[in-house]
This record gives structure tokens, sequence and C-alpha cells, in this order.
């Protein structure tokens, strides 16, 4: 049940911007992507906080071999005085997050998984069953070593240059809807904290409003907020084409609004949404085998295991970019382990271990796999050296996230830190890397995803990794 | 020749020295230096900060500091400041090339950022076209146009610029009428009249009350509402909402304003109405948690009137700003003494059911510490530190003054209303145990039954002389001068509370043994719920028993109130009357800028709760400083600025262009220049009122206490006077972006397709489309005056042609309908 109306553009032809696309100029996009895509859809697990690389996806045995050691008493001395440590390093407070100077050793162990043998923490059992499925990147940096890193690992600038467009924002603006019910842009879990970027972190900034992501809840009951309309449903149609009409005509007349533009655009979306995201939400068709995939049968892991089935059933209703969240705690996020490391991660891994492996097998066994990229991130890794007595602080140097499902290589290992863990020595990918390939994967391309007035830098665009694709 | 150059090197250190002491010093120094670069001394200046070393001796042109300075390379120093004189520069150079060689290391000199600054009023800049230059913040605005080469656009039409000042000032759209009626005289002075008009509507202090609300943090109690515990904020805190109201439609300077909320109990404590507004500090109660009640009252006293983040300095010296963690202790300390109370005022003497929230120094002596980075386990008490503002805003505190308190004041409860409230309450009781006593008679009650009923009826007829004996005692005891009656009078209340103590436990004595009695009557055995019921009987049983048989105090008869501290320690009155000065440089302009923010739709400072060192510059400083100083000349009147910016050509421009293209977009697409106005979304609450008001069912009453939230849309009352609190908010107002209780320094402003739904589906503006789609009918049956009337009432404009046909032929409640959910409804042109 849709309404029909003027087109968007149909509408704006009578203004400037559709004057200006004429000109040579400039195009918008026309929701086509660049290139034959191979992924359509994507699904982006955050972990706030800055989950740790060694305890993940990155062993590093000599940790254990050197633990309670000086950096500066070992083989490794080095890394304390690479020059890596100042070259990328842009600090929001000079000094807060100094280097320590003992070695933590690594709590947890690790096995060799599946076929290709990659090694993944015992706190990852349930992924590390996947691994053949994952390509595990370990060599990200970043060069914010605080948590406004949560804001540039979607946007890509550091927080002390502003808020700039989300990946979610840009593939919004990039490219057409998959379908006409839901929002293309959807946020699951409760976002990060105003500390770090709040709502910055799923925003569109300067590509305007219509493209910010949508905050859904994972609630039966309470999917969305006023969804039932009292008039009928042939009524309310009627009266959504009139109010979409007289928008269109007033809206001719500000051509430079893009607020305007957003509101005509959530107005025909909400006309649909409220149908269709109260049916996401209703788990009632997915069978009991599903649901224990998820982990829906434990106390542990049902949070993020419906949050992460809402993910998949949103996907596959066809939505565009699911960005989830996992881990805010009204502050810089559950997974900054600066101290009780080993307590924490425990904990914050059984939480997501399984719903996130779930969600693998799932999009598995629907042949969804084939379409759908998986992202699991974090805005950056922990220090090998010991905070405190039982944490690790910050760590933009070096740290780990992976990709699986569409156009994503299995079975892969790219990049490498050191032998601590602690620089990114090999193929080293700054942030945007992954947004290019991501971009790559959905068939776009990051260069030609600009807005006139809003130049963008070399560092915004990344480069693809193609050594992870399949 | 050799002695020459000596010369001229000392004479070159002394004269370069003032330059790095006062423009690089301030932030390239301390503990923590900007970019790990400390100028300070010659071999740090060698070594340099993170990106390299800053001084090359004999070369100024390879030097970072000298390139940074001259704009040659990145980043451009000072940051964020005027690039400095070129005969700083030259010394500079010339310092450098003779070897940058320090006399002695270099001390920071005050620090120079702007905020720290006393705002100086500019001369207005000449040589503006005359649009723009009768109004002075015109020609500040008109000279950023030039300088950033933008074209401003042509006047709002007056139908969207007096819907603009309608909303800005009351809140609610102007009638149809309202607007035709300046349609048809859209005079200069015509619009002067109606600005000048809505200044003095009451409306303008519950539309600017809740903009005040959102930086002052209210928020109604919370905790456990069902328990009615209270564990933040305060009961009864909608009277210091009251007060804002109230302050702001009779123009209370913003500078007593204030005072009175920070020291109200201090500047008139005898007085409720001024009392009232220490809520601001009541709302920042934690029940559990001192400390973190001593923070929100820190953090947010600083954010709030001086535009800075002092919370930084918690836990170590602040990063950006010269503040250091002693000075947020010492912060602390004004503070330290306070506690909230609730006075009763009159007609009720239950304080939870009505009271006033309001603030007292309970404890003068509590000292200050320290807390060990930021640690509360960790107070540095080796030294108490006593109450200092930061010395880099300037200004010291006058000497602190202890004031001494009313009797009213230290103790509420000897008040005549009081003592009538509670002489009342006791009449009332025992009316209603002898009406009791009456009914157990009439009703052949069983014989104990009957007994229990005299019992009661004796102790109520004993605790009325009682009470008026112990008010009479303290009556005397706190005469001025002292009743030399009062020791009889004591004797007596002591006396007389003894004798019905007496009775009243022998009733309870007696009742209770019913009830046990009962219970165990009852009783099946094993049963644990009877069991339960047999205990607590027993105790109560018990518990009477021994109030009877206690012996009496010591201490005399019971006074009828609790006693405060006969002074207040007068820090907080010191730190107001610091903060509210002419004198401090932030207060004014941290202001201004959020009162420009709500009218232009962006501040002037973008950073509007940070003026520091990692705020973001004004955009127009020169307008900013202007403002701030004409805010403080005219008695720091709000209603004066208002009218000023709401006069102003950059408030009349159009928020459009109007083409897609306009050059200005391009050069300048944020509009920081302000070449035309920015439209704005209706705040949360604006939208409802606006629903309410333009359909005509608006309860136009004002204050009193905090409205259930889930009666939005069914109680036509403002949305300002409905409870507002973490816990609870109306959900409607939640979908559009209200503030939220915890901090809201600037509202956020989303289009999101919950709120489509919010309009398209709300009980709310179903029902108003239906009422006024009747009431436009009845005057305007025919379809085409129906659609004339319902653009006029709704949108305050006339449809176009090509809107007539299309809203003529829908179903007038559909119109109206669409008409509310229309982006020009929602939206401030």
């Amino acid at each position: 049940m849709g309404f029909t109306g003027l087109a968007l553009g149909a509408m704006l032809h009578r203004d400037g911007i559709a004057r200006a696309a004429t000109t040579g100029v400039w195009t918008p996009p026309d929701g086509k992507p660049h290139f034959a895509p191979k992924a359509k859809r994507v699904i982006w697990l955050f972990m706030i906080g800055g989950a740790s690389q060694m305890e993940s996806f990155d062993p590093k045995p000599e940790l254990n071999k050197y633990a309670g050691k000086k950096f500066a008493d070992t083989p490794h001395a080095g890394v304390l005085t690479n020059p890596l440590v100042k070259q990328n390093l842009r600090e929001v407070i000079a000094g807060l997050h100094k280097t320590h100077a003992f070695i933590y050793p690594l709590q947890v162990g690790y096995k060799k998984r599946g076929q290709s043998g990659i090694e993944v923490s015992d706190w990852f059992p349930h992924v590390g069953e996947c691994i053949d499925d994952i390509a595990v990147i370990r060599s990200m940096w970043t060069t914010d070593n605080n948590h406004g890193a949560q804001i540039q690992f979607h946007t890509g600038r550091h927080s002390l240059e502003g808020q700039f467009p989300t990946l979610g924002s840009w593939i919004h603006y990039g490219l057409g809807s998959l379908n006409d019910n839901l929002p293309q842009f959807v946020v699951l879990g409760e976002p990060i904290d105003t500390c770090c970027g709040g709502v910055g972190a799923h925003g569109a900034s300067y590509l305007g409003p219509e493209h910010n992501g949508v905050q859904l809840n994972v609630d039966a009951k309470n999917p969305l907020l006023f969804a039932t309309p009292s008039i009928s449903p042939e009524e309310q149609r009627r009266e959504f084409e009139l109010l979409h009409e007289l928008n269109g005509i007033a809206g001719a007349r500000y051509p430079d609004d893009p607020a305007m533009r957003a509101r005509i655009k959530s107005y025909e979306l909400a006309f649909r949404m409220q149908t269709a995201v109260p049916e996401v939400m209703r788990f009632s068709t997915e069978s009991e085998a599903t649901r224990r995939m998820y982990g829906l049968d434990q106390d542990v892991t049902r949070p993020f295991g419906e949050i992460c089935l809402a993910a998949r059933r949103l996907a596959e209703t066809g939505v565009r970019f699911v960005q989830v969240f996992h881990g805010q705690n009204g502050g810089a996020g559950k997974w900054d382990a600066h101290s009780n490391l080993k307590k924490g991660h425990t904990e914050l891994c059984a939480q997501t271990d399984k719903p996130v492996a779930g969600l693998l097998r799932d999009l598995k066994q629907r042949g969804m796999f084939d379409d759908t990229l998986v992202v699991w991130c974090t805005e950056f890794g922990r220090t090998p050296g010991c905070q405190g007595t039982n944490g690790r602080d910050h760590h933009p140097y070096g740290f780990s996230i992976w990709m699986a499902g569409a156009g994503v290589k299995g079975g892969t290992v790219h990049g490498a830190t050191d032998e601590l863990g602690f620089h990114a020595v090999e193929h080293r990918h700054y942030v945007t890397d992954l947004h290019a390939t991501v971009l790559h994967l959905l068939g776009l391309d990051a260069r030609r995803l600009e807005v006139p007035g809003r130049k963008r830098l070399e560092i915004d665009f990344g480069a693809p990794v193609r050594e992870v694709m399949a | 020749m050799r002695l020459g150059v000596f010369v001229l090197t000392a004479v070159l250190a002394q004269a370069s020295v003032p330059v790095i002491a006062n423009k690089c010093a301030g932030c390239h120094s301390g503990a923590s230096p900007r970019g790990n670069l400390d100028v300070t001394t010659r071999e740090a200046l060698l070594r340099g900060g993170s990106r390299g070393p800053a001084v090359v001796p004999g070369n100024a042109s390879a030097s970072l500091i000298y390139k940074a300075a001259a704009h040659q390379a990145e980043p451009h120093m000072p940051m964020g400041a005027p690039k400095l004189a070129s005969q700083d520069l030259e010394s500079l150079a010339a310092w450098i090339n003779s070897g940058a060689h320090f006399e002695q290391p270099v001390k920071a000199t005050a620090p120079t950022h702007w905020a720290y600054q006393a705002p100086r009023k500019a001369q207005a800049p000449a040589g503006i076209p005359a649009r723009w230059s009768a109004n002075p913040v015109d020609a500040f605005v008109a000279a950023g146009h030039k300088q950033k080469n933008v074209q401003p656009v042509e006047p709002a039409d007056p139908r969207t610029l007096i819907r603009r000042a309608y909303l800005d000032l009351t809140g609610v759209p102007p009638t149809a009428a309202q607007v035709e009626q300046f349609a048809a005289d859209p005079s200069a002075a015509a619009y002067t009249r109606v600005v000048d008009q809505l200044l003095q509507d009451p409306r303008y202090g519950e539309r600017w009350g809740r903009h005040w609300m959102d930086i002052w943090r209210y928020s109604d109690w919370y905790g456990w509402r069902k328990a009615g515990d209270v564990r933040f904020s305060a009961r009864h805190i909608w009277r210091w909402r009251d007060w804002i109201v109230e302050a702001l439609n009779s123009d209370k300077s913003y500078a007593a304003m204030i005072r009175e909320m920070l020291a109200g109990d201090e500047i008139d404590p005898g007085n409720p109405d001024v009392v009232r507004a220490t809520g601001f500090l009541a709302r920042q109660y934690h029940k559990y948690d001192r400390d973190g009640w001593m923070q929100d009252a820190v953090d947010h006293t600083a954010l709030a009137f001086l535009g800075t983040t002092l919370k930084c300095a918690r836990c170590h010296d602040h990063k950006y700003d010269p503040l250091s963690q002693k000075e947020y202790y010492q912060f602390r300390a004004f503070f330290e003494p306070y506690n909230i109370r609730t006075d009763r005022v009159p007609g009720e003497v239950d304080v939870t059911k009505a009271g006033l929230a309001r603030v007292f120094d309970a404890e003068l002596d509590t000292p200050t510490y320290l807390y060990i980075r930021g640690d509360v386990k960790a107070p540095d008490r080796a030294a108490s530190l006593d109450p200092a503002v930061p010395g880099a805003m300037g200004g010291r505190v006058a000497p602190i003054e202890p004031v001494s308190l009313p009797q009213s004041a230290y103790y509420p409860d000897n008040r005549a209303f009081v003592h009538q409230d509670l002489l009342a309450q006791a009449k009332a009781d025992l009316e209603r145990a002898e009406t009791e006593l009456r009914k157990a008679k009439e009703s052949s009650a069983a014989a104990e039954k009957i007994q229990a009923a005299e019992k009661s009826l004796a102790a109520a007829k004993a605790f009325v002389p009682a009470l008026q004996a112990r008010i009479a005692a303290d009556r005397a005891k706190f005469a001025d001068p002292p009743d030399p009656k009062y020791e009889d009078l004591a004797a007596a209340a002591k006396k007389a509370e003894r004798e019905a103590g007496i009775l009243k436990a022998d009733a309870e004595v007696f009742s209770a043994m019913l009830d046990l009695n009962e219970a165990r009557a009852k009783a099946k055995p094993g049963s644990v719920a009877d069991e339960k019921a047999v205990t607590a009987a027993f105790k109560r049983v018990n518990d009477a028993q021994s109030a009877l048989t206690q012996p009496a105090g010591e201490g005399g008869y019971t006074p009828v109130g609790k006693q405060y501290p006969d002074r207040s320690s007068g820090r907080r009155l010191a730190l107001a009357n610091w903060i509210a000065a002419n004198a401090n440089p932030l207060t004014a302009r941290v202001a201004v800028n959020h009162i420009w923010a709500r009218h232009f739709g962006k501040p002037l400072v973008a950073s509007v709760f940070d003026f520091g060192l990692n705020g973001k510059r004004p955009s127009h400083p020169e307008l900013l400083d202007w403002l701030a100083v004409e805010f403080m000349e005219s008695g720091w009147s709000m209603k004066k600025l208002h009218r000023l910016l709401l006069t102003s050509e950059t408030y009349k421009m159009a928020s459009t262009s109007g083409i897609g293209d306009h050059p200005s977009a391009r050069t300048d697409p944020e509009n920081i220049a302000l070449w035309r106005m920015n439209s704005r979304r209706m705040e949360a609450e604006i939208v409802r009122d606006a629903i309410l008001s333009v359909s005509g069912v608006m309860d136009p009453a004002m204050g009193g206490p905090d409205l259930d939230e889930g009666k939005g849309f069914d109680v036509y009352r403002r949305s300002i006077y409905f409870r507002h609190s973490p816990d609870t908010q109306m959900e409607f107002l939640r979908t559009f972006d209200m503030a939220s209780p915890a901090e809201c320094y600037e509202r956020n402003e989303s289009v999101v397709p919950q709120q489509a739904l919010a309009l398209a589906n709300s009980k709310l503006s179903r029902d108003q489309s239906r009422a006024l789609a009747k009431k436009i009918r009845e005057a305007h049956p025919q379809p085409e005056a129906f659609a004339r009337a319902a653009f006029e009432t709704i949108l305050g404009r006339p449809p176009t042609g090509e809107e007539l046909p299309l809203a003529a032929k829908a179903q007038p409640e559909n119109l109206v309908h669409v008409l509310f959910n229309h982006n020009d409804f929602i939206t401030i042109r």
C-alpha cells in the first residue's frame, strides 16, 4: 500500500537544483551504483568503547613471554620510540593517554579454528566457528586516542574537525532504495553517547537530515510510536496524497531548504513504515531453531540476539544499511577496558558472540550471505601495556576489525601488527579504507560522492582493501 | 663590536619575550601545553612539540613558531585569534635571527583568550548601506556580508515575518485576523508595535521560560515515583518554573535572576517569592550521592551562566582552559554548605502534598577538599579549600559575609499561618474522632470498637490544647525580646504534651490489641500470611506500650517544627554577585548568545556552553561584544534585547533566497555570515501548543503543579506545565526532540518519519482537526471559502491559485488535518 504523488525530482524540477544539474558542473546521485556491486546491503556491528585486538583476533604470544616486563627491557623496546607513535596521533587532550611502561599478558587463550586455521580467542567460540567465512583485518589505525574516535570511525574525520557525513549516510545518499516501506538507514541498539559524537555517529551532517540513520526499537510491543492511524487506510492514503501535493507546491518556493525535502520524504516513509516496522519487529514467524541460533533462549544473549535478529529481518525486508551498536553505558562505552579487562570482555563477548555468529549462520541458511555484507568493528584497540593492575588503555596505533559475507574472501587474515600488537606494520589501513571497501562492494566509488561547496580531502576517500575481496 | 652584539641581543630578548609571553604562553606552557609545545624556555623551544622543533636559532624563516605566527604554515597562530601585529612579527623574527636567547624563562601572562577579556562596544562599522545602518546589529552583520562576500536576501513577506515574531516571542502562531491586520499595514512602525505588544503578552514568559528551563536543566522530581521516593530534583520544583515565567514577564534583570537562583535565600530570606528561585540549586539534589549533587551544582552553574566546562577540571587541571583542579574545588566550596528542604505553604501542613522547595545553608563548617584524581575516596585532607573563583576569568569575589537570617527563615514553622494550619488540622482530627465515635455508637458496633473510638477521641481532644501550649511556648521562646513567661509556658507545654501523648499511646495500644486479637482469631494454622499479620499486630502493641511507658524527655516539650541555622554562609551570594557583575567577561556574552540562537536559529558562538579555548570562536565577535555590553548597559533587560534583535533588518530577512543556487549559498552554505534568516522547525512544545492554539482550545491558565505527562492530548494547558523528568516525558514531545532534562543547552532539530507519524496518527492532531474543521465550517460552509480560511488559520497565509483547487476538493476535516501536517505549519520561516 503506497500513495502516489509527484516524484520528488519532478517536484523540484522547477527550482535551481534541477537547473544546476543541467549545467554539467555536478549532478546529484541517480541512485544507481557506479559499477557492478557485490553487496546489496550492510549490517554494521559497532562495539562501543574499544574492543581489545589482542584478546579477540590478533594473538600475541610475545605478551605472555614478556609479561610484567618493561617494554624498554625487551627486544621490542622499539615500539615506544617508533615514529608511528607520534606520526598519526592527534590528541584531544595532550598526554592524557600515555603509553604504559609494563607489558600486560594475554587475558585469554587462542585456538586455531576452521579450515583456515585462523586463530580466534576463546572468548569468541561461536564467531570462531564461522572464521572460514570471515576476513580479519589486523592492521587498522586511527588518529584520536580518545573516544572521539567513535564518531571518527563513522565519518573518517577527527572529532576536532567537526561533524561530517557518516558512512551510512553516504550510502543512503548514493544509492536508491531497496524497498518502499522502511528507512534505508536504520540504527539499532543504543547509539553512542554525546561524549563521543552522539547522534553524529549515525548522522548525515551536510548531506541533510533526510540521510540520517533512523533509530528503531527492537520491541514488538512498542516498535514505533504512533503507528496506528485512527482513520481508514483509504482515507489516510488520500490525506497523504493531498499533503504530498501541497508540500510539493509550497516546497518549490524553498529550494534551498533541505529540511523541507527531508520532511516530504519522511512522510512518504512514515506512511509505509506504520505497517512495515511492527511487522519486522514481530519475531513470531521465526522458528525455534532460528531463535536459539541467536541465543534468544538465554538471558545473557537475548538482548543482543534480538537486535541481531532484527537486523537480519530489516536487511531481508530491504534496509540498505543497518548500524548496530553494542555497549552503550552513558559514557565512553562498555568495551572501554581501563580496568578489569578480563571480567569485562568476558561478559561482553558472552553477550555478543553467539548472536553475531547466529547472524552469520542465519544469513547463510537464507542465501543472504551472498549479497549481505557484515562488518564487526570498534573505534580503536587496547594497549599491549598494562594500565593500573588489570586493564588496557586506548590504542589507536593498531587494531582489528572483520568483514564477512558479500564479496568478502572468507578465511583470510589481512595486515598485521608488530609482535606485541602495538603498531599496525603491514598493510596499514586508516578507517576510511574500510569505508572505501564497503562502498566498493556496494558498487560505489567514494571519490564520486561529493557535494558542491563541500570539498572532501584525500583522507576522506580511503582506498578499498582489495586483498579481502573475493 | 662584541659588546655591541651582546647588548643588541639582550634588548631583542626583552623585546621578544613579551610577544611570546602575551600571545603564546597562555596555551603553550604548564603541565600539559597545547601541542606538547612549551615556549617558556629556550631549551623547550628547541626541543619543540608534536610538530617538531619550534625554533631554529638564527633562522626565523625556518622556525615553526615564526612561520605559524606569520601564517606561512599551518596551524596559524595564535589559534583562533587575530594575526600578530607586524611590529610583533618583526621583533619575533629579529629575536630568532639573533639566536633566540632568553634572559630568563618566560612567565605566561594573564591569559589572552578572547572570552576572558571584558567585552567592549566597538564603534558600529561605517559605510554600510542605509537599510543596514540604523540598527547597530545590522551594521555589524552587514560588515560581515561585505567581508564574506555574500549578498543578503530581501526582507521576508509580512505574513512570514509576523508569524515568525509571534512564534518566537509567545510560542503560538498569530490568528488569521492578526496576520491580515499586519499584512494590511506592514510598516516598520506597525511591526515594532506588534513586537512591543508581544513582549507584554504573558505567553512571552512561558515561551522563553521553556528556553531558560532547558539551559537551567529544569526537571520535575524523579526517583521511585510509585513509592513517592524523591531521588533527584525536588517535590514542588514547579514553583521555580513559575518564578522563571513571572521573572521573564516582569523583565526582571538577568543579573537579579542569577543572584536569586543561586542565593535567593540569602538575598531576601523571608520572602518565599524570592526563595523559590533557588529551585535552580534544589534541582541538583541527589538523594544518595552528595558528591554527585555537588558536581551537578558546580558543573551546571559554570555551563549555564559562564559557558565554561569547569567540569573537566574535576579530576585534573583543565586540558584546554586555564582552570586548575584546585580551582574546581574552590568553586565547589561556594556550594558546600547548602542543602535543600521543603517549607510549608499556607493551606497545607503535609509537605509532600504542597510546599516550597528551596535551599539553605545547613552545614556551615563542612570543609571542602580536593579529590585526588577526582576520586571521592581520596580527599586531600592536607588543606581545606576556601571558596574562590577561577583566576583566569578575572575579578575576585567580594569578602564573604555571613548573612543573619530572620526567624521566618530559620524557624519557618513558627510563622502564624503554620500555627493556624496545624491547629485547623488538629481540630479537624478532633471532629473526625467525634464522628467516628458517633457512627460506632449508632451502628451499635461491638463494645471494644466503641471503646477504641472513645480513646481516640480522648487523644484527639488532648492534642489540641497540647498543640496550643507548644505554639504558645514556641512563640514566647522566639519572641523579641524573649518573653519572660517562656519557662512557665514551656513547662505547661511539656505537661500538656505528656498528657496528650499518654492518651494517644493508650488509644494506640488499645487499637493495636484489637488488631492483634482479630488477627489471631482470623489466623488459619500454617498460613504464613496470617502469621505475619499477627506478628505485625503484636509489634504494634509493643511499640505503643513502650511509647506509653517511656519517661518524659529531659528537653521539655517538642517544638512545633524543625529549626535551621540562623545564619547563612553568604558564600553563594558572593558567587552570584561575581557571576552577575558587569565586570564578569563571560556572563553577558553567554546569555546574549543563547538569546541570539533562539531568535536566529544559530548561535554566534557555536559551542554555546563552552566559551573556553576549545570552544568555537564567535562568528561575529564585535557584534557579540556589542550586544553583551548593550545588554548590561540596559540593566540586563531581556525584553530590551529581544526588541533590539527583532526590529533589526537581520531578523526581518527572508529565510530563503527563493532559488536553489544563490551565489551566497555557494560562498557560505552554512549561512555563517547571516545573508538570510535561518528557517527552523518548531520545538516540541510549540508543535503541540500551536495545534491547540490554532484550534482555539488552549487553556490560558498559567502556573501551578506539574500536570500528568500522560494527559497531554486531553488537557489543553501549555506544554511547559506538564511533568518533565528523565523518567516522565510526554512521548509526543520527545519525538520532536524536547529538551533532555539532564542537560540541554541547545535543542536538536531532527527530521524523522516518527514525527510524521506523531502528527498524522496522534489523538492530538485528529481531535483538533475535527474540532477546528467544525468551527471553520460554521463560518465558511463553501468549500473554497473553507479552504481559504483553513490556510489562513493554520498556516497564516492564503492558499495560492495552485493550492486552492486541490484544497477545496478535500473533506474539511481531512484538509485541516493535512494542514496541521504541512511543512509550513511546523516550520518557522
